[in-house]
């Protein structure tokens, strides 16, 4: 017997209902067999509570009358708990959302100088660094080669099993991308997206359109998708209207999923320096554009180790992820400022923006400039031990880049992605082609290919595997060569056949069986043979090595070494296996902390253990990347060490400036420590503290800083050019944190800004001269034409240094020292005048 | 005139040790003979011992900070100014002190 309850209440949400709240009223009422009508008692129209776009059409605002009707069998559970979710959980559905919108505009995080400009302002998430500008434009639509028939051949019944396949597989896909999506944002429009995804108003729209009209998916989907946008545009409310996109999105992603991205993909045309806005943009799509015009991105959703970052990121291509409200600029088409520094877009550029941009310009030029005696190969540390230092890439094309930053190698070339968003893997002759490429380039430098990593949180839709509940933890990579082993053999001939090209180095991943390594070998063997006897060249050298990045490898490595000629650490997937603690999952940030030091104690164990079978141990994962940490890998036994592309010169420099033999004293001990904090405060203690006060490098003589705000800027600038820290906005804020005390003009046309903080690696003396004055406000008409900063670390101060800053502070007093640094205007003599001065 | 004195600035890196420089060079010039304790990021330098408070004719606390041991002070003659004051207008201090 059926039955029919009720539920009465107010819309409390601020924005309305519009398609994150409804997506979370969808979550419930798709539980349930009975069903479920919204009704908007202002406008009587009556929606399908277990469809969103239902939902969102009705249109439902800011205090509207609404009424939930529940009718069917489980009517009663299904009335509990939705009259539960409306009472507690709805009010507060939108808060996060909101919250974190607000918590990133605060105003107080932006540097001084840009605060002062008076540009729009939109905040996002940086993702990769770097300042780009263009003009913004939209990087998605439905596009659809002419070549796909808009009517079905082989039968309403085919084409509709098709389409359901293809709803379920999308909806697979954003569920496995939910699991890997952290920012609050992300997630709530993923799954906007899947409830749009398994929409039945949407399902229902899609079978009426094939089974009526005889259309192909193609023309459902076209059908479909300008019905509901019409639907949702009527409404007239601008949150709902922004939904159009999501939907088109959804429609995009569906018709990929049918035809492949080759088929739908919009070939957008960058005719002017460009910033892409797309609510999803996959590699295939990035390496479409042309990059000379392409300046930067704004994504709505991807993960910092998305493949479309780690493309970005190793192109130098600014990108950021939610930013939100930017219709109305979009429309427009307006010019704007990509800032992957400080996460902002900035619009409405005005004059002071432009120039907050052209110091921002002049400090990364800089660190580029400064950098670039590092980017040479065969650094060596300062008690002269080589490093080398290798560059990480997934495709052919970054290998030019790897020689002009002066990598030592390719450390790892990551295959992936030649087989990801495509709807047939990559022929032989295809694969051949892209490692031969690279390694041309490299000419004659190794570089070391890993073969296809997929599977897991990699899935691939011509593989048709099973949506896992555990995909990190699953079927991936080496594990599954065997039941694909036609496409593994494929790989490695192409592979082989390349080796004649270079020195190509084999490197499987996932390996924590001897069997896997003995199976690989043998078909690599065989592929050998056949090879040979085609009469194909290749180097039968060709060294084969395993990631070492399941625990358990590391307790077999006098067996692997015994089969394989190098190992490689990935100390992502090694400390994610290890600690049993997902890497997305930001609540495990504690664990998921390379510092440990039962993970420092691992690495020891798999690089004293490697060497010891006789084979060469390097790391290739994120962890080399930070200079900081550099000095305690090396300590670790690490003399190899390969990084993403625009890492290289920066672990260069810290590799130069490290001293092995304190290095292993300094790992030793940090390997003794109980928690990450000993850890941590070891390597703030250690490091090269020993470099000079000042230099030549930290004198700016002409100076063209037109206000204190930009002094202070290039003051600080100067501290990042020279790598003497890593975050010159934080050092600025403690500077101004001091001024606000009261300014230090001290008179004489002098200014002595200074603090005490630990984001500058080493104690600094900057010199500034100015071109023109510029006024401090320590007194009333306090104008300063030389300006010296005083920087101090916060914990081990260096009483040395304390001492020669009281001295430098004693001198000024003097009217004939400050009538030298007047008066000379040769860094180089500048230098040795407070050298003598000082006498460090 | 025998004046003892101590600097004290919020960071202890600048401003402590600009202000005893310009005390005891303006003091010289002056004739008269000074002391000057810095309690600075170092810590307490030149420290001034009982005695040499005792047989002072005035102390001069040039502080934006409360300074240490400041009961040292409690019986001598003593006046207090800003450091910004000590380092920009020593003259006017120590006429100050001098009829304090």
């Amino acid at each position: 017997m059926a039955m029919s309850r009720e539920f009465q209440f107010q819309c409390v949400l601020a924005n309305g209902i519009h398609a994150r709240p409804a997506s979370a009223l969808e979550e419930v009422t798709r539980n349930f067999t009975a069903e479920t009508w919204l009704v908007n008692e202002r406008t009587g129209y009556t929606a399908n509570a277990k469809s969103v776009l239902g939902i969102v059409s009705a249109d439902i605002r800011h205090g509207d009358s609404c009424r939930l009707v529940v009718q069917g069998r489980d009517a009663d559970e299904a009335w509990a708990a939705l009259s539960r979710f409306l009472q507690h959980q709805f009010p507060h559905c939108d808060t996060a959302l909101v919250e974190s919108v607000a918590a990133r505009s605060d105003a107080g995080d932006l540097p001084r100088l840009l605060r002062k400009a008076g540009g729009r302002i939109h905040p996002g998430k940086p993702v990769v660094g770097g300042i780009g500008r263009g003009r913004l434009r939209r990087g998605q639509g439905l596009c659809l080669t002419e070549a796909i028939s808009r009517q079905h051949a082989d039968g309403a019944d085919a084409e509709i099993h098709r389409l359901d396949a293809a709803l379920s597989a999308l909806e697979a896909a954003y569920e496995s991308q939910l699991r890997h999506q952290e920012s609050l944002l992300g997630r709530s429009l993923l799954k906007a997206h899947r409830a749009m995804a398994r929409d039945p108003e949407f399902r229902a729209y899609l079978h009426a359109a094939i089974r009526k009209d005889s259309c192909s998916i193609a023309g459902a989907v076209q059908a479909a998708e300008a019905h509901f946008s019409e639907q949702l545009v009527r409404t007239g409310a601008a949150l709902l209207q922004e939904r159009v996109l999501d939907l088109r999105d959804v429609c995009f992603q569906l018709l990929q999923q049918v035809y492949g991205s080759a088929a739908v993909s919009e070939r957008l045309h960058l005719t002017e320096a460009t910033i892409l806005v797309a609510e999803s943009l996959t590699p295939h799509q990035l390496l479409s554009l042309n990059r000379k015009h392409l300046r930067g991105l704004v994504l709505g959703m991807a993960g910092e180790t998305s493949h479309t970052v780690i493309l970005a990121r190793s192109f130098g291509l600014p990108t950021l992820t939610d930013v939100v409200g930017l219709d109305r600029e979009l429309d427009a088409g307006v010019e704007a400022i990509l800032d992957g520094e400080c996460g902002l877009l900035v619009t409405d550029i005005t004059g002071g923006v432009r120039r907050y941009y052209e110091l921002e310009e002049r400090r990364l030029t800089g660190r580029r400039q400064w950098l670039r005696r590092f980017q040479r190969p065969e650094i060596r540390s300062s008690d002269g031990v080589t490093i080398r230092v290798g560059a990480n890439i997934s495709t052919a094309r970054e290998a030019e880049a790897v020689t002009s930053l002066g990598a030592d190698e390719v450390g790892l070339f990551r295959t992936e992605m030649l087989f990801l968003d495509r709807a047939a893997p990559p022929a032989e002759e295809e694969q051949f082609n892209e490692y031969r490429q690279a390694l041309r380039t490299l000419e004659g430098r190794s570089v070391t290919i890993r073969t296809m990593d997929i599977g897991g949180d990699k899935p691939l839709s011509y593989l048709h595997l099973p949506v896992e509940d555990n995909p990190f933890l699953g079927y991936r990579a080496v594990r599954l060569y065997p039941e694909f082993e036609t496409l593994f053999r494929t790989q490695i001939r192409a592979l082989i056949r390349a080796s004649a090209f270079g020195r190509l180095k084999l490197l499987i991943p996932m390996v924590s069986l001897v069997e896997e390594v003995q199976w690989a070998k043998q078909i690599i063997r065989e592929e050998q043979g056949r090879l040979r006897s085609a009469g194909l060249a290749f180097d039968p050298t060709m060294a084969v090595g395993a990631m070492i990045e399941v625990p358990a490898a590391a307790f077999l490595l006098e067996a692997l070494g015994r089969e394989l000629d190098f190992l490689s650490i990935g100390s992502n997937d090694l400390l994610q296996y290890f600690t049993g603690s997902d890497r997305t999952d930001q609540r495990l940030h504690r664990h998921f902390d390379p510092l440990q030091p039962a993970f420092l104690r691992l690495l020891h164990k798999v690089v004293t253990e490697g060497r010891a079978a006789g084979k060469p141990v390097s790391l290739c994962g994120e962890l080399g990347g930070r200079p900081e940490h550099l000095p305690l890998l090396v300590g670790l036994g690490l003399d190899r060490i390969s990084v993403a592309l625009p890492q290289v010169a920066a672990i260069k420099a810290a590799a130069a400036q490290c001293s092995v033999a304190e290095a292993r004293s300094l790992a030793a001990r940090t390997m003794a420590c109980a928690t990450v904090a000993e850890v941590r405060q070891l390597l703030a203690a250690s490091g090269p503290r020993t470099a000079s006060l000042f230099g030549p490098d930290l004198v700016l003589v002409d100076s063209d800083s037109t206000s204190k705000e930009e002094v202070i800027k290039e003051v600080t600038d100067r501290l990042y050019v020279t790598g003497r820290t890593a975050q010159p906005r934080l050092v600025e804020a403690a500077l101004w944190q001091r001024e606000a005390v009261y300014a230090t003009g001290f008179g004489h046309g002098f200014a002595i800004p200074h603090c005490q903080t630990d984001f500058v690696q080493l104690d600094s003396l900057v010199l500034v001269k100015l071109r023109e004055p510029v006024e401090w406000k320590g007194v009333a008409g306090d104008f300063v034409g030389v300006v010296l900063l005083l920087v101090m670390r916060e914990t081990e101060t260096a009483r040395e240094h304390l001492k020669v800053f009281s001295q430098l502070a004693r001198c000024l007093m003097d009217e004939a020292f400050r009538e030298q640094l007047r008066r000379e205007n040769d860094p180089e003599t500048l230098c040795s005048i407070l050298k003598r001065n000082l006498r460090e | 005139m025998n004046i003892v004195a101590v600097t004290a600035c919020p960071t202890g890196i600048a401003h402590t040790y600009m202000a005893a420089e310009q005390l005891e060079k303006t003091a010289r010039r002056l004739g008269h003979q000074i002391k000057v304790e810095t309690q600075g990021a170092m810590g307490i330098e030149n420290e001034l011992h009982a005695s040499e408070i005792d047989a002072a004719d005035v102390a001069i606390l040039a502080a934006d900070i409360a300074i240490e041991n400041s009961e040292r002070f409690a019986k001598v003659r003593k006046i207090e100014v800003s450091v910004q004051e000590a380092l920009k207008n020593p003259e006017g201090v120590l006429q100050r002190a001098a009829v304090a």
